[in-house]
């Protein structure tokens, strides 16, 4: 299995139950780190060279978070705007993330019918996530899934513990 | 034998000093190691002691009272109150079974109706003592067995209040009898009819005098700040009320207890057991001695048939009682086995009850020597059932220990003491509390203290550089000690204390400055706020925002400035332990802004593969 990093960010990780199953997934997997941003950064000060220089390490970066408002967490995105640099993606520049891979993770409260051009939202799920897909892209980084886990505040046991095999999964992709 | 009172405190003393850590070292509990100095050094081994037992009872009753006030001052209303379904469900149950089961066999033995009812309610009580002893030295008060144990006992204590009322009742009928003889006795326990009744005025005199009396009369003597004054004023109430209580011919063990709890919850319940509880412990050293050497051979031996017997059926009684009580309550058998062996002696009440009943005539003067004979026994035989469960069944319940922990639903949020509830401390302890954090906070002024009471806060008043009060603080149990004190040294003591005495209890600091952050550093403390940090920083930030950077970079540098400085503290700090301070600190103070400059450029480049790894502490 890749050595993988995984991101979640999860502002009100405290009142998700569909998610506290889901992360239950990395536990014990080889090979995987888990990092919980909310936790680490709390008062939101991200230390962009200790990221920088961890994220070396990973061959895989999965992040994993809630969409909130059509959106992905403030934490993930400031992380991503601290931590990534502009003059890697120059012609020149040594790009530290070149040819990672990464899987999106990402859970919403609304039913996937609403989530289409015709629905109730007027877009996709994945539409929502444009600006992290153009990111990976943009530094080389092979997005390999994205898996949206619809309808997550009422999900029955049963189908969780679908989701939650699901993303056991993915997680050997190749 | 006419032995002064130091000679006989320093023959009890002696025996206890000798024999516990003999007993220790053969895997015995003190209590037992105590027993077993008193028969010694009794009347029926050396003859040290005087042959009249009545004496030594009576020396040792203090400790029996100091024990009830200190048992009182833990039954805060709140506490019971959470608790108490288990304190009814457990108690009653332990009571009603035990005194049913003790009164058949009695009362098929022979004994009489009355008798047997009399019997039956002293011998189904536990002994507090001996089983607090036992829990606070196997450390189980958290276990669901200790908690089991310590309802049951909670529940004896209070049910003591209406047997002691009741007893009087009996003594009716009996009095027509034995009138004749007993005119003195007649004259102290009249107007018969009123008996009752000086029960309920003495509890309401009690309660009305901890409530208006005690407390202000605690704050009067604490504001002069002598801790010995307070001491002598703790000695003074305990004594004083249970000299009330003998002069209106009452239990002085009752009014101890109430007096206790009276105080449960004012300021200085934690100094008043931190004050009594050296003393307790002294007099029940006494105590236990005495009961191993009030232990009448002679009556044994002229029945030792009927005495063992009787021990044995009681010990045996109480302890299926107990655990059908404990497999009831769902616990494994371990637990159900550590219930039933600990609580299965006779406790001291019985001594008070029995000696009660026999002032009352209800039993006679042959059968009270019995009684307190197969008291004594059971007191023997019921620490050495603990070994044996220890020794041989635990063994097989080895596999069940991991339940242990499943908790029956008692109080289970982490036990936090804050230590100083100035400025500092009381900021700490409102943010706990608006977020609904319970804390134990104490504080040594009087005047803050119960200012702070009046408002809601859980403080008591004491100088927590005593251990005494950090243990009656419950340090013990306790999961987080938060020391917000002004005075460093006194913060630096107590953290010295802890970390030697109670290594598990992880400890917040508060620390003056730079200097005071080493040594907490080099304690192993990890945890250290430095008040001249953060509030230094702020005020840098705005003064950078003043010279016109924008409030989002000056924040951000704030920020960045505070990790680098922890981490060269801490970095420090070991190089302080070797002496090289006065070199090292300036050199700091180059690298520190050397750090900070380079920390903005290296935030313009590609920084991320150097070696530095500061930003990672």
């Amino acid at each position: 299995m890749k050595k993988t990093l995984v991101l979640f960010a999860h502002p009100y990780f405290e009142h998700s139950t569909t998610n506290v199953k889901l992360l239950e997934c990395y536990d014990g997997m080889d090979n995987v780190t888990f990092r919980d941003l909310y936790e680490d950064y709390p008062d939101f000060h991200i230390q962009p060279f200790r990221e920088r220089k961890r994220i070396v390490e990973y061959e895989r970066i999965i992040f994993h978070f809630p969409i909130i408002w059509f959106g992905m967490p403030p934490l993930l995105k400031l992380w991503i705007d601290e931590v990534f640099d502009m003059r890697w993606i120059s012609e020149n520049g040594l790009n530290i993330l070149s040819g990672k891979d990464a899987i999106i993770v990402a859970s919403v409260g609304g039913r996937e019918n609403n989530y289409s051009l015709e629905g109730k939202y007027k877009a996709e799920a994945e539409d929502l996530l444009i600006g992290l897909k153009v990111s990976l892209d943009v530094n080389n980084i092979d997005l390999k899934k994205i898996q949206i886990i619809y309808n997550a505040d009422n999900l029955t046991d049963a189908e969780l513990t679908l989701h939650c095999e699901d993303l056991t999964e993915i997680l050997t992709i190749e | 034998m006419q032995n002064s009172i130091a000679m006989t405190i320093l023959i009890f003393l002696g025996a206890a000093i000798i024999m516990v850590p003999l007993g220790k070292k053969l895997g015995l509990s003190s209590v037992i190691g105590y027993i077993l100095g008193g028969i010694l050094i009794g009347p029926f081994c050396l003859q040290l002691t005087g042959r009249d037992a009545a004496d030594i009872m009576h020396a040792s009753e203090l400790g029996v009272i100091m024990l009830l006030f200190l048992v009182g001052l833990e039954l805060e209303p709140q506490k019971l109150w959470q608790i108490r379904k288990r304190i009814l469900g457990l108690g009653v149950s332990q009571m009603l079974l035990s005194i049913v089961g003790i009164f058949i066999v009695f009362y098929i033995a022979g004994f009489g109706l009355k008798k047997s009812f009399i019997i039956s309610l002293c011998f189904a009580m536990s002994s507090t003592a001996i089983v607090l002893q036992t829990l606070k030295e196997k450390n189980l008060f958290r276990t669901v067995s200790g908690e089991s144990s310590f309802s049951i006992l909670l529940f004896q204590d209070i049910a003591v209040i209406p047997i002691l009322a009741l007893l009087p009742f009996f003594s009716k009928s009996e009095k027509a009898l034995s009138q004749a003889g007993h005119e003195k006795i007649l004259l102290q326990y009249l107007p018969e009819w009123l008996q009752p009744f000086t029960v309920i005025f003495a509890v309401m005199a009690l309660i009305l005098l901890g409530r208006y009396i005690f407390t202000p009369f605690l704050r009067f003597v604490s504001r002069s700040g002598l801790n010995e004054l307070l001491t002598a004023a703790s000695l003074f109430l305990v004594i004083g009320v249970s000299e009330l209580m003998i002069s209106v011919d009452l239990s002085p063990a009752l009014g101890a207890f109430i007096a206790g709890v009276m105080l449960a919850n004012s300021e200085f319940r934690h100094e008043l057991e931190s004050a009594i509880d050296p003393f307790k412990g002294l007099l029940l050293a006494v105590f236990f001695v005495s009961v191993g050497a009030t232990i009448n051979f002679d009556i044994i031996a002229s029945k030792p048939f009927f005495i063992f017997s009787a021990a044995f059926i009681v010990l045996a009684i109480k302890a299926v009682v107990l655990f059908a009580i404990g497999k009831y309550y769902k616990m494994n058998n371990e637990q159900s086995f550590f219930l039933a062996f600990a609580l299965s002696q006779v406790g001291e009440f019985a001594f008070v009850l029995v000696n009660f009943a026999a002032s009352l005539y209800l039993i006679d003067y042959q059968a009270n020597s019995e009684l307190m004979a197969i008291v004594a026994i059971t007191m023997c035989i019921s620490p050495l059932l603990l070994i044996f469960k220890e020794k041989v069944l635990d063994s097989r319940f080895i596999k069940q220990k991991t339940e242990e922990n499943v908790e029956l639903g008692i109080i289970k949020q982490r036990k936090i003491i804050i230590v100083g509830f100035g400025f500092f401390g009381s900021t700490v302890g409102r943010l706990l509390k608006a977020n609904g954090i319970r804390s134990t906070v104490l504080d040594s002024d009087p005047d803050r203290v119960a200012l702070l009471r009046s408002n809601g806060f859980n403080v008591y008043y004491g100088d927590a550089t005593k251990p005494a009060l950090l243990r009656s603080a419950g340090i013990e149990d306790a999961e987080l000690l938060v020391l917000c004190l002004d005075d460093p040294e006194k913060n630096k003591f107590l953290v010295d204390y802890v970390k030697e005495n109670y290594p598990e209890v992880k400890i917040f600091v508060r620390a003056k400055n730079r200097l005071d952050a080493y040594d907490f550093l080099n304690k192993k403390v990890n945890n250290i706020y430095r008040e001249t940090l953060g509030t230094a920083v702020d005020m840098a930030v705005d003064i950078l925002q003043e010279n016109g950077m924008r409030k989002y970079t000056a924040r951000r540098m704030g920020k960045r400035f505070m990790l680098i400085d922890k981490a060269m503290t801490r970095r420090l700090a070991k190089e302080k332990d070797k002496d090289m301070i006065t070199f090292t600190l300036r050199e700091s103070l180059e690298r520190e802004a050397e750090l900070l400059t380079l920390d903005s450029i290296s935030f313009e480049e590609n920084h991320w593969s150097g070696e530095g790894d500061d930003e990672d502490k």
